[in-house]
């Protein structure tokens, strides 16, 4: 019956609105849009030099997007990482560590994607959970950074490189907003165009169904860590340039931060929904925001709080959430009156 | 119809948010305004200045919630208007809080650098913007002090070293192990702390050997467990005595020994701080002696260094005299702990 229903919505609601309605109903970056509309309506009337200094906006945004895109690419396949952060810091020590600044990011890139391996070897191969597996990871990464670090930051070799490279390179945008830019695309064509990123989709969707289909599920997620070890080396490289060093402790405040843009953009951790866009649309709002709560001197504490809520209320008004919650005040209810009679 | 309605209650909530955000931020604003005023009329220069602190920490420490009131009092009598940021000693996030702070172009920026060797590309973006850089706490690596217009605040290395020299003086040629916990790794003080403390053991009392270092964050708990952990692996009947960086951590080593039974005053102890936590320690004698540190000072001569620097009585570079201003920080021990000039402020 209800299959009848919807075959003769879709067939009959072929308008320009009807479309649209249905591509909107896919889309998952609905909650994103708004609160980011939300923020920038409230920061333009509070704080118009967020979008005067926009260079600085850009950077904050892509401080926070370039880790939260490679996360992204797990997400969508039901899996965590926690290791980014580590990853970010031990890779911008080894930059840092070897002299030549060329050597030194191919060894830090390479190592991300080693890690990537790793975690997914844990994941696919062994079946360790993932958050288990890469909370392992986290704490061994970070004991590695600073035994090669000796526990102090390390400087580069090339102190002038880094200062060039935090330099504006194209009008206002500085590499740093570029290569975001860049990666931001790259993904986005990888999820949306080509065959193996789509399958991310299917595999977070439901595993098995995946693996009936024959779509190659421990490939797949290998991938996915890969690129997520990849991003955050490349954030590791883009921190070490441009602060000249390489802090051990580096990525402490990443973590939380990147879960929380790829969250707002309306990513569902179990897998199988969200986009990139939405990552760029939750990076983009924490950005804006923090730059203005910075700009505005609020303290850390307050800040946390207002991150803390726009998080939950990107959750909570995710509409299966809603609808979960609706079902269980119902279920109360009729249960009450059952009682009663 | 349902969908609507999930769609309404969402766009409500969303509404709420901007709301509170708007609310908020323009109650930020009030304050801010009000301290402008007040700021006005209690000034003795006529002008008024903008000025960005960019600290790694604020009310989250004990250090930090007793650095900002006179701090800000400082600011208020000298006309000076703050925007006050906490990093939480996360380098990359100060790095990008300098980038809106230059962007924002105040009349001078106070930094407290989180992570002394990252802390170059801010200094080069202030001086290219022509904003001066004062430095508080903690000093920049030398070769960045030309960018910088001065520095207020410890002599970190100091500190450590008086520590030191207090331990030399109550073990008094007797061979000793100690164990010792340093502050979190990387960052500037607890680096030149420990330095100063295990150099001046090396060069005037090699009679005391230091067995075992582990950070303990400047957390109690934390250095508890590091303490533990220390005796355990080089042996308690080995040790008999404990360094800590920090009034904090020294607590934390203390309650290590109590809790194997052991009596703390059997130990030679020494720390850095003079706390509310330390001094009362020393004067019951399970801490042998602490080093004074004055939060009110540090964040007081942080304002007044700014603001010397932007009515221009000190130019950029260290060779001014007042450049470099130099906390004091007089040893504390039971035959002084009680005294009204070491009375601990946090």
């Amino acid at each position: 019956m209800s299959q009848t229903q919807s075959l003769k919505l879709g067939s009959s609601d072929t308008s320009f609105l009807g479309r649209a309605r249905l591509v909107v109903a896919r889309r998952t970056e609905g909650r994103g849009v708004a609160l980011l509309a939300i923020i920038l309506v409230v920061v333009s009337l509070t704080q118009p030099l967020v979008f005067t200094a926009y260079p600085v906006s850009l950077g904050r945004i892509a401080l926070i997007g370039l880790v939260a895109l490679g996360l992204t690419a797990v997400i969508l396949m039901g899996e965590l990482d926690l290791s980014v952060a580590s990853t970010l810091a031990v890779s911008g020590v080894v930059m840092a560590l070897i002299p030549d600044v060329w050597l030194g990011i191919l060894a830090a890139l390479a190592m991300g994607l080693v890690i990537g391996v790793i975690n997914a070897f844990f994941v696919a191969v062994v079946g360790i959970n993932s958050f288990i597996a890469t909370l392992g990871m986290l704490f061994a990464l970070r004991g590695l950074a600073y035994i090669l670090s000796d526990e102090t930051p390390v400087r580069l070799t090339d102190t002038d490189a880094g200062i060039a490279f935090g330099q504006a390179l194209i009008g206002p945008l500085t590499p740093r907003v570029l290569i975001f830019v860049l990666a931001f695309l790259a993904l986005q064509i990888f999820v949306s165009r080509v065959k193996a990123g789509r399958e991310f989709f299917a595999v977070g969707g439901n595993r098995q169904a995946a693996y009936d289909a024959g779509i190659p599920v421990k490939r797949r997620i290998f991938t996915g860590f890969m690129i997520s070890g990849f991003v955050a080396s490349l954030a590791g490289v883009i921190n070490t340039l441009e602060r000249t060093a390489a802090d051990p402790r580096a990525g402490l405040t990443v973590l939380l931060a990147s879960f929380a843009a790829a969250i707002i953009g309306g990513n569902y951790l179990k897998g199988g929904r969200g986009s990139i866009v939405g990552t760029l649309i939750g990076a983009t709002a924490l950005g804006v925001l923090q730059v203005a709560l910075t700009l505005s001197g609020i303290q850390v504490p307050v800040q946390e709080i207002f991150i803390g809520l726009i998080l939950l209320l990107a959750v909570t008004t995710d509409p299966a959430s809603l609808r979960a919650v609706l079902g269980s005040i119902r279920s109360v209810r009729q249960g009450r009156s059952k009682s009663r009679a | 119809m349902r969908r609507s309605r999930i769609g309404l209650a969402s766009a409500g909530l969303m509404a709420v948010a901007g709301l509170t955000l708007a609310g908020c931020a323009a109650a930020e604003e009030e304050v801010a305004t009000e301290a402008g005023d007040t700021t006005e009329e209690a000034a003795p220069a006529e002008e008024t200045f903008d000025v960005y602190a960019l600290l790694p920490q604020g009310n989250d420490q004990a250090y930090g919630t007793t650095y900002l009131p006179p701090m800000e009092a400082k600011a208020a009598e000298l006309g000076i208007n703050l925007t006050i940021t906490n990093s939480e000693y996360d380098g990359d996030k100060q790095a990008s809080e300098c980038e809106v702070a230059v962007a924002a172009q105040p009349d001078g920026i106070i930094l407290w650098p989180a992570i002394a060797d990252t802390i170059r590309p801010c200094l080069e973006a202030a001086d290219a913007a022509g904003i001066p850089v004062w430095v508080t706490n903690a000093d920049v690596n030398p070769e960045d002090a030309p960018l910088t217009y001065g520095y207020s605040g410890t002599d970190s290395y100091g500190q450590g070293a008086a520590s030191a020299e207090i331990m030399c003086e109550i073990v008094d040629g007797a061979e000793i192990g100690i164990i010792q916990i340093n502050g979190v790794t990387g960052n500037s003080v607890a680096t030149l702390r420990g330095d100063g403390f295990r150099e001046t053991i090396a060069s005037d009392c090699p009679n005391v050997t230091i067995l075992a270092e582990q950070p303990g964050d400047w957390v109690p708990d934390k250095s508890q467990i590091a303490a533990s952990e220390m005796l355990t692996s080089v042996g308690v009947e080995n040790v008999q005595g404990m360094y800590a960086a920090d009034d904090s951590m020294i607590k934390g080593g203390i309650d290590a020994l109590k809790a194997r039974d052991l009596d703390p005053a059997d130990f030679f102890i020494t720390s850095i701080g003079n706390t509310f936590l330390g001094n009362p320690l020393v004067v019951s004698g399970e801490l042998d002696g602490t080093v004074f540190q004055s939060s009110s000072w540090d964040g007081e001569n942080a304002v007044v260094g700014i603001y010397n620097a932007m009515t221009g009585a000190t130019s950029q570079g260290r060779d001014d005299e007042g450049s470099v201003l130099y906390m004091p920080n007089p040893k504390v021990t039971a035959a002084n702990a009680s005294d009204a000039d070491v009375a601990p402020e946090w």
